[in-house]
């Protein structure tokens, strides 16, 4: 037995905590100002940059990769270390990941404003942006796996195995979700359309909650925890099954997202019933995690970092209780497109990530400075602040999702839509979004105080950059005592490539049966022979439509209920979206659906509406958006859009590039001549006139076939 | 609505029920390992993030010998 001496990199450690707290104020304003829009539009400050459907995911996307993914960074290199009991494989690639990741949230907080978006949620960055992500995370998983080869410690804790999940598992999700054909350096179109394209998305788009925001987040759990509360976890056992159960559960989930829309019923079912087993897993987790406070809850009394860690843990009971129930279909048709979805993320966003990111800044800070927390009163403060926030935030968000699901449900007596007019069923929310701007406002104010808090600990302190440390050690990989070589969890603890192996496993069998069926879908999904490809003109329109986020608030899937059926039109049919490369059913109705809007209005409606929407309805909350009336319209990369689009499977016939420009102007003269007879004379060549080209298509292809021809299709056999 | 659309998907329903099944084979298989586990060990592993590792004097300022009570 060696005693070794070596050090402990906490200087990386504290460059991913600055990043994390300046991106946690800069996230939670960008979702602030956001929230203010959404009952004072003028606050967007008239310009397009800052305007609701760009900021939104400048919003998501700094919360979740730039708070959450520094705060994530911040807990891994600090608690690898010491349960490796080794330093950080390389310095260089530590710190490759650092300025490598950060550098990505820089382009993205440049390109998101500028409308340079795939629309596609919480994967809205273009392209190169996308490559430069894979890089940055095959660095942070070389460094991880190369530092759990080099420890010192026989036992993987298992803080380290959701580590490994998360490593490998966000690889696997960002590549699959971005495959897309480039059609110039800022665009992109994915190569899945329609349903395909929806079902890759929440595959995607669940699994990153699963796997960014909660596997980290419960391994650093496992970790801090008992850290802080200076006792083992509760049940060694119990977080072995929590592992396993929930890593294998979660991939399956994803298809919740897609309830009652046109996603085949098998797959839906298969995504509900994976969802509501998810909450044994989940609440497994978090009661090992509550009750390693047993016999210590006088601690959590004194110590803020308990405080902040029991709400964090508690908070993701409450959301991982109310995600199943929200899976559930007869639950989502209410909920689904509501501010109920909202309450919900926020509850994990603000509770489990948020709290559990700061009761880790407020221990680490004194460790590394070694020093007292500067103000232990007003991180109390800070705690009561955010909790008060937390619940201004959600409860009035309960209420708005719940009242605007029922009034777009409730008939009349004489079978009648209650509230015909959609922007009734908003106006009545505005009060509730005030009380949320509150609740978002005090929840800001407490990180204010948190930064301050820390920044005094740290001026009064003396880092310690490297720790030195000893152990006794025996080296992992020539220690296997007899029992080890036993075939069970014990031998798995000490063999990390097989352990990572078997991850990659447990989450490719339920990426890959919900992908194979996926190809099944494409060959059988029923052509309707009236939906043809856009017109060059109006994919230009639907390019802005993407530009301008527009599916932050607007759905363009109509569900099969009569209630939706009798305000918006036919139900949306899978065979409709083939040619929507990326599919834009959205998932949030801040405004109406937008699938049938086609041929509802005249051009002019169009016209007047996106120059002052309160002019065509009075008291919408919908932006103005001046600009597009003044802007000319960039065709210069058409060619390459309608090539790029051909690429991933539009139909549109060879030679069609070169008569793109004629036909565009063609068509533009037509909505001019249109707008004519609402007396606006505008020029043919503003954004404008392409957008109303693309609203004016939406959801009409099977209106202008007498009867929609749904072409049978054939049976493979099994 | 769905009949409407994708009516027929070659043996769908092979696919709920192999997943379902696949499930509760890898969560029983987890529970058993995981009862089968030794005490000693577990208790082992559960200690370990509560060893960092001695500090050597040129970090014996660094405070993670000092309780967590240092918060006034």
């Amino acid at each position: 037995m060696n005693v070794e001496t070596f050090r402990y990199d906490n200087k990386i450690v504290r460059a991913f905590a600055i990043a994390c707290v300046v991106f946690a104020i800069v996230g939670m304003f960008a979702g602030l100002l956001a929230a203010i829009q959404l009952f004072y539009p003028a606050a967007n400050l008239n310009l397009q940059y800052t305007t609701f459907g760009r900021l939104r995911p400048l919003h998501t996307n700094a919360v979740i990769f730039a708070f959450v993914g520094n705060g994530m960074f911040m807990g891994i290199y600090y608690s690898l270390q010491r349960l490796c009991k080794a330093r950080m494989f390389s310095d260089t690639l530590s710190w490759l990941n650092f300025w490598g990741w950060n550098g990505i949230i820089v382009a993205a907080a440049v390109t998101l404003p500028l409308g340079l978006t795939t629309s596609k949620e919480y994967a809205e960055l273009e392209w190169p942006i996308d490559l430069a992500i894979a890089v940055v995370w095959v660095i942070f998983t070389v460094n991880l796996i190369g530092t759990i080869l080099k420890r010192r410690e026989k036992h993987m804790y298992v803080a380290i195995w959701f580590y490994i999940a998360t490593a490998l598992t966000v690889a696997v999700l960002h590549i699959v979700n971005s495959l897309e054909v480039p059609a110039g350096p800022w665009k992109s179109y994915s190569i899945y359309a329609g349903v395909q394209d929806a079902l890759v998305q929440w595959w995607y788009g669940h699994n990153a909650v699963a796997f960014f925001l909660t596997t980290p987040y419960l391994g650093l759990m496992y970790y801090f925890l008992p850290k802080a509360a200076d006792r083992p976890v509760f049940s060694y056992r119990l977080s072995i099954i929590h592992f396993w159960a929930l890593i294998f559960l979660y991939i399956w989930a994803g298809p919740h997202h897609l309830l009652y829309t046109a996603l085949p019923d098998w797959a839906q079912s298969l995504g509900m019933i994976f969802s509501v087993m998810l909450v044994a897993p989940s609440w497994g987790g978090m009661l090992n995690g509550l009750l390693t406070l047993r016999g210590a809850w006088d601690k959590v009394r004194q110590d803020p970092m308990l405080k902040f860690m029991v709400v964090a843990v508690t908070a993701y009971g409450m959301a991982t209780l109310e995600g199943p129930t929200l899976a559930i279909k007869s639950v989502n048709s209410l909920s689904h497109y509501t501010d109920w979805t909202i309450a919900h993320v926020h509850t994990g966003a603000l509770g489990w990530n948020g709290f559990l990111t700061f009761s880790m800044l407020y221990w680490l800070f004194p460790k590394m400075y070694r020093t007292k927390l500067y103000s232990v009163k007003l991180a109390n403060y800070h705690f009561w602040v955010g909790l008060l926030g937390m619940m201004f935030y959600v409860v009035p968000m309960y209420f708005s999702g719940v009242t605007q699901g029922l009034m777009w449900k409730q008939f009349t007596a004489d079978g009648f839509l209650q509230y015909p007019n959609f922007l009734e069923t908003v106006i009545r929310l505005l009060p509730m979004h005030r009380l949320r701007a509150v609740g978002g406002t005090l929840f800001i104010l407490g990180v204010f105080m948190m930064a301050w808090n820390l920044y005094k600990t740290a001026k009064a302190g003396n880092f310690l950059a490297d720790e030195e440390v000893q152990v006794p050690v025996a080296n992992p990989e020539h220690s296997h005592g007899h029992a080890d070589k036993k075939w069970g969890h014990r031998w798995l603890e000490a063999k990390p490539i097989t352990f990572t192996v078997l991850t990659v496993v447990a989450i490719l069998i339920g990426g890959l049966v919900e992908i194979v069926p996926l190809y099944l879908i494409k060959e059988n999904v029923p052509t309707i022979s009236s939906v043809k490809p856009y017109t060059p003109l109006e994919v230009l329109g639907r390019d802005l439509y993407i530009r301008e986020g527009c599916v932050g608030c607007h759905s363009q899937m109509i569900r099969p209920f009569r209630s939706e059926t009798e305000r918006y039109g036919e139900y949306s049919k899978a065979g409709e979206f083939v040619n929507d490369h990326p599919f834009l059913w959205g998932s949030k109705r801040t405004g109406p659906d937008l699938h049938r809007v086609g041929g509802k209005y005249p051009h002019a409606w169009h016209y007047n509406h996106m120059e002052k929407p309160e002019s065509t309805s009075p008291g919408s909350i919908m932006p103005p958006y001046p600009w597009l009336l003044t802007q000319k319209l960039d065709t210069s990369s058409l060619e390459a859009r309608i090539k790029a689009l051909r690429s991933v499977g539009v139909p549109y016939p060879e030679g069609a590039e070169t008569t793109a420009q004629a036909d565009l102007k063609a068509q533009a003269n037509q909505i001019v001549l249109g707008l004519k007879t609402g007396l606006i004379e505008a020029p043919a060549d503003r954004e404008i006139i392409a957008l109303i080209a693309y609203l004016q298509r939406l959801g009409t292809d099977i209106k202008s076939a007498a009867v929609a021809q749904v072409t049978p299709t054939p049976t493979p056999t099994p | 609505m769905i009949k409407n659309v994708l009516t027929h998907i070659g043996g769908v329903e092979v696919y709920g029920i192999f997943s379902v099944l696949l499930f509760f084979t890898v969560f029983t298989v987890t529970l058993i390992w995981a009862f089968r586990l030794k005490r000693t060990h577990l208790e082992s592993m559960g200690r370990l993030p509560l060893h960092d590792g001695t500090p050597t004097p040129a970090s014996t300022t660094s405070n993670s010998s000092l309780p967590n009570s240092r918060h006034e």
